[in-house]
């Protein structure tokens, strides 16, 4: 077919360029809004999707990766002893009040791992080396988080309560945008930094399945948590975990050929006080919890919302603007015998020209920008291969839908007008 | 239909109805030899009503249009000439009476059936030439033989075939913003006889041309009908036609004078 939508379209070349701004304000503004939501959402769960466990073992209280109760280290010795388990290692998760070198407060999220061991490992290692966490009261930290902590560069020192911190490498994009800056040292300093200027008591739960559960509470001493003061405490060699040490997860990796669900079953079979999650049970806990609390599928969705009514209200205006001048010319296709569907493919071609136009620089638009945020915010504007597709199937949508203005007109157009001068 | 059927089509029915003289300007269809009626209208009669205003615009009309004939419909302005051609194009569904083109009645098509009726039948020419201002002239042609059914190849050859008999074989890539009024109007006569529809309906094509183009493109246009044995039904004000019509019919008040 001569095209002569997509002549229309490039004809009158500003209105064209305002259509196409309009678009790709919309298109981008939904773009971005997904992003954002894929990114936090994915931020959330990075640590679960980037560990090679198949298993992770919890308290049946579990309500995300961060939110638990501890259960004791000796978990990980008998989780071992099951049939069917590869390896199974200890993930520890610890809050803490992090005080900068200036002197200023955060609240950070230790997150307490091994080393030497396979299911959890920092993948994204910038600076400095996984192994050199083993070193007393070592961390690393994400380069997003470098500023709000403190830090200038690796080498320097904080604290984290009464306890010293000293920075030995960075990682990049590893943060979950919902939490506390995530500090990662071995299970010794983890240990160390939660007992720190504490005691310690054994305190045991009793379970609803029976049992009792017992774990090592460390409190202050004093009742005046004031007296702590941080820089002078009597700071002792970090120690392995005893039994009852609390950790939050045993990472499980089943061995090859073994059935995961398999495993699973006899896990908590095993050990009805805890339950076992597979990955991506972990994953989608963890995430649901992070969109449900935050709201943020509903605020991000309002304002994708918003652009898309936009785009709709701009797209349509510019159609039916671009057909009302071209009124006669679409009369004289009627009077000439051009059937009604012809007449509509005209406009709808029109419109997905306008589509496709918008769409392409707008992606590539927010995949810069996306880089941008992501290297200068550590805030990941994630567009997936599937995002991709159901922005454009949505950009379509929108443009076809405008054109329902535009073929309304056409449709009770008179043919009769061709012979009105 | 493929382009050579329908060139095949039309020299045949060239052959039957060689182009009589036109020497019998007026209507006195009784001393021409018996030819074939392409339009047959009895009782035609359009009332317009807006709000309750009712406005008689056509009462009443017997017309009968003869093949190859080039046939003239004047009156004064408001007489209802456009009125009637748009009836007689399919364009517009007359409140009363018969019309029949080409032996269909067309008062009981639908509205689609009307529409391809029209789009196979019938070739278009307007006062103020209606070309799409975004095509180029060979475009202009090639999207009418594009809705008939051509394809890509044969509607672009066609197009420009068209074009050269129009004499705008150098104009081809030209969009109508580029020609003059003139041009203009030989683009929508190739774009009228495009896919060779029977009839040619003309609404005052001289009206928006100077006088000598005016001149130029209804030679032209008679000269082509006349080639391909079309029937030309045309709308003017400019006595001057008169000259190149078989048959003239006159309008006024609605109605046909005899
Ligand atoms: N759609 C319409 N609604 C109402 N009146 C109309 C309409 N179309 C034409 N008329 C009236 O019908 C009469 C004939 O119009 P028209 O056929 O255009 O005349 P002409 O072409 O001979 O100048 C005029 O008085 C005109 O106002
Ligand atoms: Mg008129």
């Amino acid at each position: 077919m001569v095209s002569i939508a997509r002549k229309n379209l490039f004809e009158d070349i500003p209105r064209f360029l305002v259509a196409q701004a309009g678009i790709m304000f919309a298109v981008s503004l939904v773009t971005i809004q997904t992003g954002i939501l894929n990114g936090f959402t994915r931020s959330t769960v990075l640590l679960i999707e980037n560990s090679t466990a198949d298993l992770w073992m919890a308290a049946r209280e579990m309500e995300n990766l961060e939110l638990t109760q501890p259960i004791p280290a000796e978990r990980v010795t008998q989780a071992q002893q099951v049939e069917g388990v590869a390896r199974a290692e200890a993930l520890a998760i610890q809050s803490g009040r992090w005080i900068s070198p200036s002197g200023d407060i955060a609240s950070v999220r230790i997150i307490g791992y091994d080393p030497a061991g396979q299911l959890f490992r920092l993948w994204n290692v910038t600076q400095g080396s996984q192994a050199d966490i083993r070193q007393p009261y070592s961390l690393i930290v994400d380069e997003a988080n470098l500023k709000s902590l403190g830090f200038d560069q690796v080498g320097e020192q904080a604290n984290i309560g009464a306890a010293p911190a000293r920075l030995v490498g960075l990682t990049k994009g590893t943060q979950s945008i919902a939490s506390s800056a995530f500090v990662f040292t071995s299970l010794e300093n983890t240990k160390a930094y939660a007992t720190a200027g504490l005691t310690s008591t054994v305190r045991c739960r009793t379970q609803a399945q029976g049992g009792v559960d017992c774990t090592t509470v460390y409190e202050r001493l004093q009742a005046s948590p004031n007296q702590a003061a941080p820089n002078a405490p009597a700071i002792s060699e970090p120690q392995p975990l005893n039994a009852n040490d609390p950790i939050a997860y045993v990472l499980v990796k089943a061995e090859a050929g073994q059935d995961v669900t398999n495993l699973q079953r006899r896990l908590n079979d095993q050990f009805p006080n805890n339950h076992t999650y597979t990955r991506a049970e972990m994953a989608n806990i963890t995430r649901d919890y992070w969109q449900r609390r935050t709201g943020i599928g509903f605020v991000l969705g309002l304002g994708a919302t918003v652009g898309i009514i936009v785009g709709v209200v701009i797209v349509g205006q510019i159609l039916y603007s671009s057909v009302s001048d071209n009124i006669k010319e679409f009369g004289t296709l009627k009077a000439m015998g051009a059937s009604d569907w012809i007449i509509y493919r005209v406009i709808i071609e029109q419109a997905l020209w306008m589509a496709i136009l918008g769409y392409i620089p707008s992606i590539g638009l927010c995949l810069g920008l996306g880089t941008w945020t992501f290297a200068t915010q550590g805030i990941m504007i994630l567009i997936t291969p599937i995002s991709a597709a159901g922005i454009f199937a949505i950009t379509v949508g929108m443009c076809v839908g405008s054109a329902i203005f535009a073929i309304q007109k056409v449709t009770h157009v008179d043919p009769a007008i061709v012979f009105k001068a | 239909m493929t382009a050579s059927q329908i060139k095949v089509n039309m020299l045949a029915k060239a052959a039957h109805h060689p182009t009589s003289a036109s020497s019998g300007a007026f209507e006195s269809s009784d001393l021409k030899s018996p030819k074939t009626k392409a339009i047959v209208t009895k009782g035609v009669e359009m009332v317009f009503q807006s709000g309750s205003q009712r406005f008689h615009a056509l009462s009443s009309v017997d017309l009968d249009i003869y093949s190859g004939d080039v046939q003239l419909l004047m009156g004064p302005s408001g007489s209802g000439k456009t009125t009637l051609l748009s009836i007689l194009g399919g364009i517009l569904t007359p409140t009363k009476g018969s019309v029949q083109i080409l032996d269909r009645e067309i008062t009981d098509l639908s509205r689609s059936e009307l529409s391809r009726f029209r789009l196979h039948n019938i070739g278009f020419i307007f006062q103020e030439f209606n070309l799409f201002s975004a095509l180029t002239a060979a475009e202009n042609v090639e999207l009418v033989l594009k809705l008939k059914g051509f394809k890509q190849r044969a509607a672009r050859k066609e197009a420009r075939e068209l074009l050269e008999q129009v004499g705008l074989g150098q104009k081809i890539n030209n969009k109508p913003h580029d020609l003059s009024g003139g041009q203009k109007q030989r683009v929508a006569i190739a774009r009228a006889l495009a896919g060779s529809p029977q009839l040619i309906m003309a609404d005052e094509p001289t009206a928006a041309l100077d006088s000598q183009s005016g001149h130029e493109v209804i030679a032209l246009l008679r000269q082509l009908a006349k080639e391909g044995g079309r029937t030309v039904l045309m709308v003017t004000h400019d006595p001057r036609i008169i000259d190149v019509a078989d048959r003239v019919a006159y309008l006024e008040d609605g109605k046909l004078k005899r």
